[in-house]
């Protein structure tokens, strides 16, 4: 580049400065209107709306709890409102926008669909993905983020879940299941046409498309199981009035009793990975070993 | 004077000759079946020692514990559609509506004494049985104990690998579980997948539109009844040619093509062939104790609208598996009619070319060496390096597509895309054998050059004298080394014809023993 | 009595020969020590044998049953290694083939002898010959004809009706205000829902990704009511459930060979193996709020075969 003249030099750095700056005004402008989270929408009746067995509201008709014998929705406290509001201006503004809409605080360069709107969300789906941890996102650029040790307890997840929700309340509410009464036949009726394409029938998890990926649900509490079913996220698709809430308890049971605690009666149980792990070990351990049990037996060349 | 003679103990012992009463049980049999001229030849049989020899026998032992646990299994399991409400001790299934055969399957699992085990077993020994004739048809290409005479000894155990395979996947299948269902659905396309005919051969095989109510029972004689009378007839076949054409052995001291040294049959090839029988046997006894295999009562029963991520079939169709998932979406169908090449090729055509060689390969190397001659002897891999490169390279072709079975397992474990390992895979599936081919002709050829090579070799003892010089002298060679052979003897007590009756007047030769 | 046999004498290797010795130094030691693995494998054995008479679990009856086994197998090896003359012997391969005299006779007593029947009968031979030929290719029949019917049409169409409800598994009608943006939901034709058929053959999927009308091609209109999709759930590779819906991608991935459907443009393959879209279901809104197909799939469901154009 030394050998180039001064001039032809800082010609080729002024244009590359327009071009940047052109890209970025152009990005900004673009992320200027995001459209608001789809509503959680179903009229079928005890299926994570207020169409429910029973409804609470408070004093100025606002719901705070729903639900039936399977599945009861709460509404976070309201008094957990500024607690809320403070930690997620400390944790959660800087990529969500500080009202939460998906708009960063101007200032801030380049935007996408990793900064999604919350407003309408519900608390439920807040709850969700502070809960497992996956938020506040330790790699905002990652197509899909992570499952890890959470940033929040339960009283601070509930504290801005309660906050975001009241900027524009939306469903479903967080619930908690009653396994009580649950029909776990049913659970893994449901489990294999429902879950397992994604998350194989044992649970294990796996790779998807394009750096996206089915989470194990071996160590998920029971919970987040139906916060997931409910709300969708991410990638995964949203079961609103495709399931009861009674079906949502059955599948909940059936995966922290039956896919959490696997019969494994047989003896190890290898992974839960299928044929594959099965091979190896045959292979390896079984033909391999009796080969070299074949090594002792015969003799050797000289 | 009384006809009746005193037999004293003494005298009795002695009248019955020098082998006492158990040679006089012989002698009776022989009487009847004149078999102590056969009995003795065949207890003289040589069988050389080599280890790679004892692959077949681990293929042939766990096809012997396939048929023992699965005459076990056949008395409990139903080969039946016809829905039942299962009643149980597995909690997730209690009170759902299965199959009679899947219903079987669980309560052989969990409620008949022993029937866990015995699952286990069978399907432990048939991942052996698949991998041994695998490793030992390998040994047998690799050493050329293929040519003369013993071709058909090849198709034969050629034919028993696919028919292994066969009744692998048939009875795999025969629990109707999701995962397994999930496999009898991919082979009712793969067979409609055919040109002309392919319609009318599903619907012949699945009695009608899948899945119908006719393939779990049909599935259960063939894997039950047909395949195995056909796979114990080709092995006695197979062991027959064996016996009579003698086993090949390697070269070396006191070797020649025209002799085989190593123990005979009894006692010692006895001894050691079933000690290794009981090892087998114990073994897969190990395996199916210890490691859970198929736990169909996690899958549930097969429904035809469901299904499970991550799912392959056993490991010897990973290779069928993996290159349907690498093959790209080729069909042709602008003539009136649909040729799903993405099926045809990789599920119907590919197998067909590569068993198809297989089964050619002793003519192809026939002409392509013009070597007519009988082999006794067995080669090197090393000293034959295009056939050794020429087999790596299309094993190594089978061990890559097997690996492709699993490319949603690698990108979730090696945290790529899926789409990356896809690519990958279809780009390795060229390079793998275009690097592998002239890599192992050079390995061939490196070694053939080393002198010695692969031998034992005695060890030096290096000294360092007091000048600071190293000086390497030979070990002195340990004189009761176990693995010095000595000098080839005959069989202890051997028969020669008497003089002058080497040639009957029937002008059948006599044989020398 | 002994005249038919062979006169022969016998002649025998001295004993001391070294092939005759075991191949153990301590050949008594060694005796012990199989002694032992015989003992433990029978203990074992009887272990096994205790073990399912009190119903022990399947591990341990396997470990007993397994372990008896092996010791006493590796105990026979090394009896049969050891402790038995250590060889290596030697046999002679004696010619495999035949002396040209025994073969001369035997090609002459078939094709000489065939030749003269053949010879003196040809009409006859050449009738059995044709009789046995039809035979064994009528034979056939009844074996491969009998099996199942005949395909016919049958892989062209499936039950879906002009009308036909919308359920799932349940039995539950799909009502247009069931679903949210982003669900999915596996149906059948109301009725078939618990049949090997509707299952196997007519199982659908029904997504929702929008809240208006949604058109995937051109002549598709209205097929999309209200952001309601319907594609077969039969992959059309191999016939799998595509059941694996990622709603952000709005794509369908086929969970056995990760072939990736595009819902918004019709289910088009655009990655793996599977060759052409999923079909659509062309379905509508009735007047009370049902999801119902208008009309039967466009074209066979399912992977490809040769009558299919």
């Amino acid at each position: 580049m030394s050998q180039f003249p001064l001039r032809l030099r800082s010609a080729v750095l002024t244009g590359l400065l327009i071009l940047t700056s052109s890209l970025l005004f152009f990005a900004a402008g673009a992320h200027a209107d995001v459209p608001l989270s789809s509503p959680f929408q179903t009229s079928r009746a005890n299926s994570g709306t207020p169409k429910s067995d029973h409804v609470s509201t408070d004093k100025s008709g606002q719901v705070t709890s729903y639900g039936n014998s399977a599945i009861t929705y709460n509404l976070p406290p309201a008094a957990l409102q500024n607690l809320g509001r403070a930690l997620y201006m400390q944790n959660c503004a800087s990529c969500h926008g500080i009202e939460a809409n998906g708009v960063p605080p101007t200032g801030t360069s380049g935007t996408s669909s990793n900064f999604p709107n919350l407003l309408g969300v519900g608390p439920a789906a807040i709850d969700f993905w502070i809960e497992s941890g996956r938020m506040p996102a330790a790699e905002p650029r990652d197509v899909q983020s992570k499952r890890k040790r959470a940033r929040f307890d339960h009283t601070q997840a509930m504290a801005i879940a309660s906050w975001v929700n009241s900027l524009h309340p939306g469903l479903p509410l967080v619930p908690t299941v009653n396994t009580t009464g649950a029909d776990v036949v049913n659970g893994a009726s449901l489990f294999a046409l429902n879950c397992a394409a994604c998350h194989t029938i044992t649970g294990g998890g796996d790779a998807l498309a394009a750096h996206t990926y089915a989470p194990s649900l071996r160590n998920i509490p029971g919970y987040q199981v139906a916060e997931a079913i409910r709300t969708g996220p991410g990638n995964m698709p949203r079961f609103t009035g495709n399931l009861t809430d009674a079906q949502v308890r059955d599948i909940v049971t059936y995966v922290t009793v039956n896919i959490q605690h696997p019969v494994n009666t047989g003896g190890l149980g290898l992974g839960g990975l299928g044929p594959v792990a099965e091979g190896f070990v045959g292979l390896a351990l079984g033909v391999g070993f009796l080969a070299l049990a074949g090594f002792w037996v015969g003799e050797r060349n000289d | 004077m009384s006809k009746t003679i005193i037999r004293t103990k003494r005298s009795q012992k002695e009248a019955l000759g020098p082998y006492g009463s158990l040679g006089k049980v012989l002698g009776e049999l022989d009487d009847r079946l004149g078999m102590a001229k056969a009995g003795r030849t065949f207890m003289d049989k040589i069988f050389p020692d080599h280890w790679s020899f004892m692959l077949g026998e681990i293929a042939l032992y766990s096809f012997v514990v396939l048929l023992a646990t699965g005459v076990f299994l056949g008395l409990y399991y139903v080969p039946s559609q016809a829905l039942v409400t299962y009643h149980g001790s597995y909690a997730p299934l209690e009170g759902m509506r299965v199959t009679q055969a899947f219903a079987s399957s669980i309560d052989l699992s969990f409620a008949v004494r022993g029937g866990m085990l015995m699952r286990q077993m069978h399907h432990w020994a048939c991942d052996i049985f698949v991998g041994a004739i695998v490793v030992h048809m390998a040994r047998v290409f690799f050493t050329g104990a293929f040519r003369k005479p013993r071709e058909l000894n090849w198709s034969i155990g050629l034919t028993m690998l696919i028919l292994a395979i066969t009744n692998g996947f048939l009875g795999y299948s025969l629990p109707d579980d999701l995962v397994s269902g999930t496999g009898l659905r991919i082979a009712y396309s793969i067979m409609l997948s055919i040109p002309g005919v392919g319609t009318y051969l599903a619907y012949f095989v699945f009695g009608g539109n899948f899945p119908g109510t006719s393939v779990i029972p049909r599935f259960f004689i063939l894997h039950e009844l047909i395949v195995p009378a056909l796979i114990v007839g080709l092995v006695s076949a197979h062991l027959f040619l064996l016996v009579r054409q003698k086993h090949t052995q390697f070269g070396g001291r006191g070797r020649t093509e025209t002799n085989v040294v190593g123990s005979p049959m009894f006692p010692v090839f006895i001894a050691k062939t079933n000690g290794f029988l009981l090892l087998v046997t114990g073994g897969t006894a190990l395996l199916g104790a210890l490691a859970q295999i198929n736990p169909i009562w996690q899958f549930g029963p097969y429904d035809a609208s469901k299904i499970s991520y991550a799912v392959q079939p056993d490991w010897y169709m990973g290779f069928l598996d993996g290159i349907l998932r690498i093959m790209p979406a080729w069909s042709f169908h602008n003539f009136g009619h649909t040729i799903p090449w993405e099926v045809t090729f990789p599920a119907v055509i590919f197998p067909g070319i590569v068993f198809n060689l297989c089964y050619a390969w002793p003519t192809i190397e026939r002409l392509y060496t013009k070597d007519n001659n009988m082999h006794n002897l067995l080669d090197r891999p090393r000293d034959r390096p295009k056939r050794t490169a020429a087999g790596a390279a299309i094993f190594s072709v089978l061990a890559l597509l097997f690996i492709a079975s699993s490319t949603d397992v690698i990108a979730n474990f090696l945290h790529v895309s899926l789409e990356s390992v896809l690519w990958s895979m279809r780009a390795l599936v060229f390079i793998v054998p275009a690097v592998t081919y002239p890599v192992t002709l050079k390995i061939c050829r490196e070694l053939q050059a080393v002198h010695d090579g692969g031998k034992r070799k005695t060890p030096n003892v290096v000294t360092r004298s007091a000048t600071g010089e190293y000086l390497a002298t030979l070990a002195p060679s340990v004189v009761d080394d176990v693995h010095h052979e000595l000098e080839a003897e005959l069989v202890p007590t051997f028969i020669t014809a008497d003089a002058g009756t080497s040639l009957s007047s029937t002008g059948v030769r006599s044989v020398e023993r | 009595m002994t005249e038919h046999r062979t006169p022969v004498s016998l002649t025998t290797v001295s004993e001391s020969a070294e092939n005759l010795q075991p191949l153990a130094k301590n050949p008594i030691a060694v005796e012990r020590r199989i002694a032992v693995l015989f003992l433990a494998g029978m203990l074992l054995e009887v272990g096994f044998g205790w073990s399912y008479w009190v119903n022990s679990p399947s591990w341990i009856l396997g470990a007993t049953l397994g372990g008896g086994l092996s010791l006493m197998g590796i105990g026979l090896i090394a009896w049969g290694k050891y402790l038995m003359p250590r060889g290596p012997f030697v046999e002679e391969r004696h010619d495999l083939a035949s002396t040209s005299d025994e073969r001369d006779a035997f090609a002459g007593a078939i094709i000489e002898r065939g030749a003269s029947v053949v010879k003196r009968r040809k009409v006859l031979g050449g009738l059995l010959g044709g009789g046995l030929g039809v035979f064994s290719v009528t034979a056939l029949f009844p074996l491969i004809r009998s099996l199942g019917p005949l395909p016919k049409g049958s892989l062209f169409h499936t039950d879906w009706r002009k009308g036909s409800y919308a359920v799932d598994i349940t039995g539950h009608r799909i009502h247009v205000d069931d679903l949210s943006i982003g669900s999915i939901v596996t149906v059948f034709p109301e009725g078939l829902q618990e049949t090997n058929n509707g299952q196997a053959v007519d199982q659908t999927v029904l997504i929702r990704i929008s809240n208006e009308n949604f058109v995937t091609q051109k002549g598709r209109e209205t097929w999309g009511p209200q952001g309601y999709l319907a594609y077969s759930k039969l992959c059309s590779h191999l016939g799998c459930p595509v059941g694996l819906y990622e709603q952000q991608l709005k794509m369908l991935v086929c969970p056995c060979h990760q072939s990736m459907f595009d819902v918004t443009n019709g289910a088009i393959p655009n990655f793996g193996p599977a060759p052409r879209p999923l079909p659509q279901l062309p379905i509508y809104v009735d007047a009370a709020g049902y999801i119902r197909a208008q009309s039967d799939f466009k074209e066979p469901v399912g992977p490809g075969f040769w009558e299919r154009s």
